[in-house]
């Protein structure tokens, strides 16, 4: 039995059944417009203030919601060990043309540039909007570029499995010295006092999660880029 | 002159009519479209506009960014945390979901040289 679709009523039918249920969710959406929002945000915005981080986005990841953040980061290992699986068996370049002058120059000129921003995202991520997600993918789409415009540029796969432990590790390190200090997993036991609001050096645990986050989510990104353009040749 | 833009329910009704837009843009693809790699497109695209969606929705043009500083004043004129943690949350994953479907898509075509979902045979025989 061939299950091989006429082009027409394939189109028809994908319009008239999409169309079908767009129609029923915006109905639904438009009729239940909030008048005025209940909002879970003021409390934790309250709580956010006994913390001494600024940016409050960044409190709930990483603190009210920091194990999530653990299980989120599980999920993008994974995701970055089973494309490792797949694509990295023979893992030598194979991009055919050569970049010319100007895109090698340029690239080399700006790699410093974006790696220092996206650190600069990653550090101060619980004093402005940014943060480990955000500088880690920074740091990854520098090294993307290199990897596009250099024929023979490759990240280590050991510093990259060093990196990716290093972080690991430490996140669940902080954790357990949170459980066995303040009995609460992930528990703030750095001092993070409210005055220093603002400042580097204040809200405790919370800019080193990040930060370590960061590392991860960079090193992870770098190496999906990696495994997804270096191929083998049999393709 | 766009004066009357400006009010939530407006905004909330633009909003909300767009992200559905998208998510039919995304929804057609995905029911008609053969390539895997074009498939994968569109969850991404369905993806976006579910992101699209809740940070539109809880967006308040008189409120300020949750950021507690000097700047932006009081708590309770700030817009609300959650979804953006949310959905920072949704955008990496959605990313780590669409390059493992396109490394699957990758592996696929080595192995069998096809890239269309109506010639995926291999439990047939």
């Amino acid at each position: 039995m061939s299950i091989k679709r006429s082009l027409p009523t394939s189109i028809m039918s994908g319009f008239a059944l999409s169309a079908a249920l767009v129609l029923t969710f915006l109905n639904i959406l438009l009729q239940n417009l909030p008048e005025s929002m209940q909002r879970a945000g003021d409390s934790l915005l309250e709580l956010n203030a006994n913390e001494g981080v600024s940016n409050a986005v960044t409190t709930v990841v990483v603190y009210f919601r920091g194990f999530d953040t653990l299980g989120e980061i599980a999920v993008l290992f994974i995701a970055s060990l089973g494309i490792g699986l797949m694509l990295g068996e023979n893992s030598h370049c194979e991009i055919k043309a050569e970049s010319n002058f100007m895109l090698k120059s340029a690239s080399k000129l700006l790699f410093p540039i974006i790696t220092l921003y996206g650190i600069y995202v990653m550090v101060y991520g619980h004093l402005s909007p940014g943060g480990g997600f955000q500088g880690g993918v920074i740091i990854a789409s520098g090294v993307l570029l290199l990897l596009v415009s250099h024929k023979d540029f490759e990240v280590p796969h050991s510093v990259i499995v060093l990196l990716e432990t290093f972080a690991g590790v430490a996140y669940v390190l902080i954790g357990l010295i949170g459980l066995f200090t303040l009995d609460v997993f992930l528990g703030n036991f750095l001092p993070h006092d409210v005055s220093q609001m603002g400042m580097l050096m204040s809200g405790g645990i919370i800019p080193i999660i990040y930060i370590i986050v960061g590392i991860k989510v960079g090193s992870e990104m770098s190496s999906i880029a990696q495994n997804l353009i270096k191929r083998g040749e049999d393709v | 002159m766009f004066e009357y833009l400006n009010q939530p329910e407006i905004i909330k009704t633009i909003v909300t009519i767009g992200s559905m837009t998208l998510l039919f843009i995304g929804l057609f693809g995905l029911l008609t479209q053969k390539h895997f790699i074009k498939i994968f497109i569109s969850i991404a695209i369905m993806e976006t506009s579910v992101f699209l969606f809740f940070i539109g929705n809880i967006f308040n043009n008189t409120f300020t960014a949750p950021i507690i500083s000097e700047r932006f004043g009081d708590v309770s004129k700030m817009n609300d945390p959650i979804p953006h943690a949310m959905i920072l949350t949704a955008i990496v994953i959605g990313m780590a979901v669409l390059a493992l479907g396109v490394s699957f898509a990758i592996e696929y075509f080595k192995l069998t040289g096809n890239t269309e979902i109506d010639k995926m045979n291999g439990m047939k025989h």
